[in-house]
C-alpha cells in the first residue's frame, strides 16, 4: 500500500507537487492520470525516495521507500525505461541491481522470461528498441517480487501485442494481492486496465474515485447517434418530442441527447423513418478526463488546426 | 510474448504475498557486489586498464632510452642527481589521467545514462551507493597501478640498462616506495576523479577538471605570481602527492610519503563534500 500525505514537491516557486493526499490499495490498479507537467513523475520519484519532498510523505508499507530492508522486494519501479548504459547487456544491468538487494541471480533470468526478453538478454541495451526497453524496465520492477510496483508511463512505445501483455501483466499483478500504481496519457488502455482512479492537475489532487464512479460523474448527458436517409425530417420529429438534435459528422447523421436509444428507435418506427445506425455513445474515460482536466491543462495546444474536439 | 506472469484473478484474501520485512536484508557487501558488476560491464573499465598500462610502460621506455642516452653527456652536477627511479616511473604522469577519468565515469556514467534512478532506487541508502563505488574503484585502481609501476619499472630500467646509465633493482627499499606508493598515488587519483565526478555529474566536466589539476597545474604552476608558484611547486596535492616516485630528494620539496599525505588529505575532503552533496540531492 502507498499512502501519501500532503507531498508537496517546489521548485523555486513552482509547486510541481501540491499537499497531495491518497492512497493506492493492494489489489487494485490504480491509474494516476494528469495532463503534461501536472506532477506524476515527480509524485513517483518522491513516493520511491529518489526526490526529496519539501513537505509531506509517503510511505510504502508504512515507511519511507529508504527505510526497508530490501528496497527492491518492497517496491518495483520504472519511471525510465531508457535509464540504461548502452554498452551493458540487459542482463548485467538486472544482475547489478539484483546483487544490490541480495537477489539471487536465477531470479534475473525468471523476469527476463516473463517479460519475453529471455532471448535477448545478453544483448547490450544500446539496440533494444524502446518496446523491449520498456519491457527490461518492467523486469527491473519485478525483480524483488514486490508487494506494491509504481510505473510511469508503461505502455509507451509497446506495440499492439505488447499493450495488451501490459494489460494481462497489470491486471495478474493486481489479482496476485499486489498495489500497482501506472501513470499513462492513453485513456483507452487505462480505461480497460484499471480499478481506481487518481486525478491529478497543477499538482493538486482532482479526483480519487473508482474508474466507474469517475465516467459517471464527469460524462456530458447521454448522446445517441442516429444515422437516416430522411435525417432532416427526423429531425424535426425528434425536437418535436423534446429532444436536443445537432448535426452529426455527415449530412445523414444526428446526434441525440434528452431521449433513449429505445425511444428513439420506437419513434423511428412509428413514423416509418429508416435507420442505418442507432448507437447510444458509450460515456467514456477519455472524454470524462478530458472534461475535468480542461482548466488544469499547463500545456494545452490551442484550437485551430481543425482538429475535431470529439474525437470517437 | 510469455504469458507465464500472468494469473487469473483470485480474492484478496487468498492472497499469501510475504510482507517485505520478512525478506533478506541489503548489506553493503550487497553493493559491493552490484558495483563490482557495474564496473567490470562498462565498456570503457576495460579501455581505460589498457591506456593505463600502455602509458605507464611506453612512457617509461621512451623516457629511459633518451634520458639514458643523455646522461653520459650531463655535467657532474646533474648527474649526481639523475633519478633513474623516477625516470622509469613517468608513465605515472599519464596513468593518473587516465585512472582519474575511470573514478570520475564510475558515477557520470550512471548521470549520463541516468542509471542512477534505478541504482538509487535498489539502494536508497545514498552513502552505501557511493562508498561501494569507492572501494571497487579503489580496489581496480590499485590492481592496475601495481601493475603499471610495475611492468614501467622493468621496461624502464632496462631502457636505461640498455642505454649504459645508472639503474636501481626493484629489491631497493626506495624502489619498492616508489612502485608500491606511486600504485597508492594513482589510486588517489582514481579516487579524486571520482569525488569530482560525483561533485560534477558531468563526464565531461570531470575530464577537464582532472586534466587541469593532474597536468596543467603543476606544469605551468612557475608561472604563477611568486608566492603561489613557491606554493604550488611543494604543495600542490598532485606534485606533492608525485614526490612518491622520485628517487632523488629535493630538500626544497616534501618528503615521500608526508607529500603523499597531502595528496590523501586533499582526496579526503573532496570526498567528503561528494558524500554530504550525495546524500542531499535529488536523484
Ligand atoms: N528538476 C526539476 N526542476 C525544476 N522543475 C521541475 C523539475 N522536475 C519537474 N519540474 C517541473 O515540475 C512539474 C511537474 O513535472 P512532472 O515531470 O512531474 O510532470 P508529469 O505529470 O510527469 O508530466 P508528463 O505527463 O509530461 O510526464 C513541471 O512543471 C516540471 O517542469
Ligand atoms: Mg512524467
Amino acid at each position: 500500500m502507498i499512502e501519501v500525505r500532503g507531498l508537496t514537491k517546489r521548485y523555486h516557486e513552482v509547486r510541481a507537487v501540491d499537499s497531495l493526499d491518497f492512497t493506492v490499495r493492494r489489489g487494485e490498479v490504480t491509474g494516476f492520470l494528469g495532463p503534461n507537467g501536472a506532477g506524476k513523475s515527480t509524485t513517483m520519484r518522491m513516493i520511491l525516495g529518489l526526490d526529496a519532498p519539501t513537505s509531506g510523505t509517503a510511505t510504502i508499507d508504512g515507511r519511507p521507500a529508504a527505510a526497508h530492508p530490501a528496497p527492491l522486494r518492497a517496491v518495483g519501479a520504472l519511471l525510465d525505461a531508457g535509464a540504461l548504459l548502452p554498452s551493458r547487456s540487459a542482463r548485467h544491468h538486472l544482475l547489478a541491481l539484483a546483487a544490490g538487494n541480495g537477489i539471487p541471480r536465477r531470479r534475473v533470468q525468471e523476469v527476463l522470461d516473463v517479460v519475453g526478453l529471455g532471448s535477448a538478454a545478453r544483448r547490450a541495451a544500446g539496440t533494444y528498441s524502446l518496446g523491449m526497453k520498456q519491457r527490461l524496465g518492467i523486469a527491473a520492477a519485478l525483480l524483488g517480487d514486490p508487494p506494491v510496483l509504481v510505473l510511469d508511463e508503461p505502455l509507451n512505445g509497446l506495440d499492439p501485442e505488447g499493450i495488451v501483455w501490459m494489460r494481462r501483466l497489470l491486471r495478474g499483478l493486481a489479482a496476485e494481492g499486489r498495489a500497482v500504481m501506472v501513470s499513462s496519457h492513453l485513456m483507452n488502455e487505462v480505461e480497460r486496465t484499471v480499478d481506481h482512479l487518481v486525478v491529478i492537475g497543477r499538482g493538486r489532487l482532482i479526483a480519487d474515485t473508482s474508474m466507474a464512479a469517475f465516467i459517471a460523474a464527469h460524462s456530458s448527458p447521454r448522446e445517441v447517434v442516429v444515422r437516416s436517409p430522411r435525417a432532416e425530417v427526423f429531425a424535426s420529429r425528434l425536437a418535436a418530442e423534446g429532444a436536443a438534435v445537432r448535426r452529426g459528422d455527415d449530412a445523414q447523421s444526428l446526434v441525440v441527447t434528452g431521449l433513449t436509444a429505445p425511444v428513439v428507435g420506437a419513434l423511428a418506427a412509428a413514423r416509418g423513418i429508416e435507420l442505418h445506425e442507432l448507437a447510444p455513445r458509450r460515456p467514456s474515460l477519455e472524454h470524462a478526463f478530458m472534461e475535468l482536466t480542461q482548466d488544469s491543462a499547463e500545456y494545452a495546444a490551442t484550437a485551430g488546426t481543425g482538429a475535431d474536439k470529439e474525437t470517437f | 510474448m510469455s504469458d507465464t506472469s500472468v494469473t487469473t484473478r483470485r480474492p484478496l484474501a487468498d492472497r499469501t504475498l510475504p510482507g517485505p520485512q520478512e525478506r533478506g536484508r541489503a548489506t553493503f557487501l550487497h553493493s559491493l557486489h552490484a558495483e563490482w558488476i557495474k564496473l567490470r560491464t562498462m565498456r570503457s573499465t576495460l579501455w581505460v586498464a589498457l591506456g593505463t598500462l600502455v602509458a605507464g610502460v611506453g612512457l617509461a621506455a621512451l623516457n629511459g632510452a633518451s634520458a639514458g642516452g643523455e646522461h653520459a653527456t650531463l655535467a657532474p652536477a646533474d648527474q649526481a642527481v639523475f633519478d633513474p627511479l623516477g625516470t622509469a616511473l613517468k608513465g605515472y604522469m599519464l596513468a593518473q589521467v587516465t585512472l582519474a577519468l575511470l573514478g570520475g565515469l564510475v558515477i557520470t556514467a550512471e548521470y549520463g545514462s541516468r542509471t542512477i534512478v534505478p541504482t538509487l532506487t535498489a539502494v536508497p541508502h545514498r552513502s552505501r551507493v557511493l562508498a561501494a563505488k569507492g572501494a571497487v574503484l579503489a580496489v581496480a585502481a590499485y590492481a592496475v597501478g601495481v601493475a603499471t609501476m610495475l611492468a614501467g619499472f622493468a621496461a624502464g630500467q632496462s631502457a636505461l640498462a640498455g642505454a649504459g646509465a645508472p639503474h636501481v633493482q626493484l629489491s631497493d627499499p626506495e624502489s619498492l616506495r616508489a612502485v608500491f606508493g606511486g600504485a597508492l598515488y594513482l589510486t588517489l587519483a582514481a579516487l579524486l576523479g571520482l569525488a569530482v565526478g560525483t561533485l560534477v555529474r558531468s563526464t565531461t566536466a570531470t575530464v577537464t577538471t582532472m586534466f587541469a589539476t593532474l597536468l596543467i597545474v603543476p606544469a605551468f604552476g612557475p608561472a604563477l605570481p611568486g608566492p603561489l608558484a613557491d606554493w604550488a611547486a611543494v604543495y600542490w596535492p598532485p606534485t606533492a602527492g608525485g614526490q612518491i616516485v622520485t628517487g632523488y630528494r629535493d630538500p626544497a620539496l616534501l618528503d615521500p610519503w608526508p607529500g603523499l599525505g597531502v595528496l590523501a588529505l586533499c582526496v579526503a575532503v573532496l570526498l567528503t563534500a561528494a558524500f554530504l552533496t550525495f546524500r542531499r540531492r535529488d536523484a
